[in-house]
């Protein structure tokens, strides 16, 4: 049987705790509107200099978290920190975040250029940089065209523009890849891990978990409000393997099927072999047990999983 | 002053732009309808005025009643739209000082409500001015020393007046945060509620803010409202009071508020 999924443990387990330059920290941080626990005791962390991946479905409260984070809504209880800052003083700390936050929006009459403009004087942030922004988005050619001409994938460019427009040290993206083309989805990819190479660190929420795993280095995973996972992304795909296990005696994959059923891992059955969602590193382990049962003649092969299997384990809440 | 200034930039789309126009169009219109019916016996109190140097106000402020609602609906939209459309997130995170936000706004709010509204006053005046002797009417006590001093003052009155209503709706949208609830609700109560409530309670009306700022207008022209019952200094003393409480809730509201939009 599948052990319940402990929460605490796994949050906790990963190396973020013990990372020295964080630029997202949040402890205990909820937020409730009347009965409904939108975000309930979230700990998570983002190191300096990471792509971070902040997954979870549709009502998981990411938006919530992210609101949150900018300012815009006031937390329940629990406390954050933004740059090394509270995020109840976000004065401290939003000159040096760029954020798009849900589906970006923007008074739809005037040019993508002019609505740059109102930010930016907003900001404090000198004319030469929107031209620059709109360079790097590759808008500049459309900048005068008004807002409501755009397409969806255009306004996500102008989006990312504007996230882009204080030299952000930490930029929050929610959805950022909605609505762009194949080709506009991969140049969108280049330029995240070049502003990560330059410096930046990134939040991107997204539910397009193959998109994330293309660039993400660092992965917060949240559910019902908390977080399921926090880390390195490669420890959750190394943790969430697969071992495929081969026999020509039944018996032999019978025998294979109940050690891994025992110590906890969801078995499947397929014609002449069994699939083991557990850790890759377990084969040894499995390996062991199997010939001390007497089941010697099992082929066991690793697979690791893709972020999306991981994500889907972790919300079962298999082990 | 970075707010102000972002403001300024974005008030000047066409949408709101043309809220120009409307002013000046409905200013000149009725304007020029009271000065065609000044033979009319219900505008006789009106027409009384008319060879006085109180004469060009009490034409030029047949339309204050609809101006101060073209306003009203004019800010109010303008400052609910920020949830509405979801921008108030944009600015927010450029500019975490929600105080400074919503004074910059506000304040480019005024001054382009000033600047149209003193359009509008000045081209129907011209307006009448030139139309006036077509109908038999003199100018010359209004274009008086005397005379322009009237008008110089109703000018202020308006513009006093105009900051008032304006303060009103951005306290509505401030309230209501969404376009459509906030403009039917201010424009309702600028057109229909006081007035009810003058029905059943018309000693007490006198001290409801719309009720204020028309006394303000009222007073040169003893037209409209008429002098307030208060007296003027009084009236003036209520008037920005009640200003600085539309400021003061406003400003303690959209600071403490969650931003969900």
């Amino acid at each position: 049987m599948p052990e319940p999924l402990d929460r605490t443990s796994r949050t906790l387990s990963s190396s973020s705790a013990h990372t020295p330059d964080l630029v997202i920290a949040t402890h205990g941080l909820s937020r409730h509107f009347g009965y409904r626990k939108a975000v309930d005791d979230l700990t998570i962390s983002v190191p300096r200099g990471t792509i971070a991946g902040f997954v979870g479905p549709n009502g998981s409260g990411k938006t919530t978290t992210i609101r949150m984070l900018l300012g815009l809504l006031r937390p329940t209880s629990g406390s954050a920190t933004i740059l090394g800052h509270a995020i109840s003083h976000p004065r401290e700390y939003l000159p040096r975040v760029g954020a798009v936050c849900e589906s970006p929006v923007f008074y739809p009459g005037l040019s993508g250029r002019k609505n740059l403009e109102v930010l930016a004087q907003l900001g404090g942030h000198p004319r030469s940089r929107i031209d620059h922004v709109l360079e790097i988005v590759g808008l500049d050619s459309r900048a005068r065209d008004p807002v409501s001409k755009y397409s969806l994938g255009m306004k996500q460019r102008l989006g990312l523009a504007m996230a882009l427009l204080p030299e952000p040290e930490l930029l929050i993206l929610d959805e950022p890849t909605n609505g762009l083309d194949p080709l506009g989805i991969i140049e969108l990819r280049d330029q995240l891990r070049g502003m990560r190479d330059r410096g930046t660190t990134l939040f991107i929420s997204s539910h397009l978990l193959g998109e994330l795993e293309q660039v993400t280095d660092w992965l917060v995973m949240i559910l019902e409000g908390n977080a399921v996972f926090n880390g390195p992304a490669h420890e959750l795909v190394d943790r969430r393997g697969e071992l495929v296990v081969e026999a020509a005696d039944p018996t032999q994959l019978n025998l294979v099927a109940g050690i891994a059923t025992a110590a906890g891992y969801r078995v499947t059955w397929t014609d002449s072999s069994l699939r083991i969602a557990c850790p890759v590193d377990w084969a040894s382990e499995l390996q062991r047990c199997s010939a001390e049962a007497g089941a010697m003649g099992v082929t066991i092969r690793a697979r690791e999983a893709s972020l999306e299997e991981g994500f889907l384990a972790m919300l079962r809440g298999e082990r | 002053m970075r707010a102000f200034r972002s403001e300024l930039t974005k008030l000047r789309r066409w949408s709101v732009l043309a809220g120009v126009p409307a002013m000046v169009a409905v200013a000149v219109g009725l304007s020029y309808f009271g000065l065609s019916h000044m033979a009319d016996p219900k505008l006789e109190q009106a027409a009384q005025a008319i060879p006085t140097t109180q004469g060009l106000i009490t034409l030029v402020s047949f339309p204050q009643r609809l101006l101060d609602t073209i306003v009203v609906a004019m800010v109010t939209a303008n400052v609910a739209a920020e949830w509405s459309q979801g921008t108030l997130r944009n600015l927010l995170v450029r500019e975490p000082g929600r105080l400074r936000l919503l004074a910059g706004k506000m304040l480019a709010l005024l001054l382009f409500v000033a600047v149209s509204a003193s359009l509008a006053l000045l081209v129907a005046a011209g307006f009448v001015l030139i139309a006036a002797p077509s109908q038999g009417m003199s100018t010359a006590p209004w274009v008086s020393l005397s005379g322009v001093g009237a008008f110089v003052s109703f000018w202020g009155s308006e513009l006093l007046g105009l900051a008032g209503v304006s303060l009103l709706g951005m306290l509505v949208a401030v309230m209501a945060r969404s376009v459509g609830t906030s403009v039917g609700i201010s424009v309702a109560y600028v057109l229909i509620v006081e007035d009810l409530v003058s029905k059943i309670w018309p000693d007490g009306v006198v001290w409801f803010p719309i009720h204020l700022f028309r006394y303000l207008w009222g007073t040169p022209s003893g037209f409209t409202l008429g002098a307030p019952p208060m007296g003027y200094t009084l009236d003036v003393a209520a008037a920005l009071l009640c200003m600085l409480g539309f400021i003061t809730v406003s400003a303690v509201l959209f600071r403490r508020m969650d931003v969900t939009a």
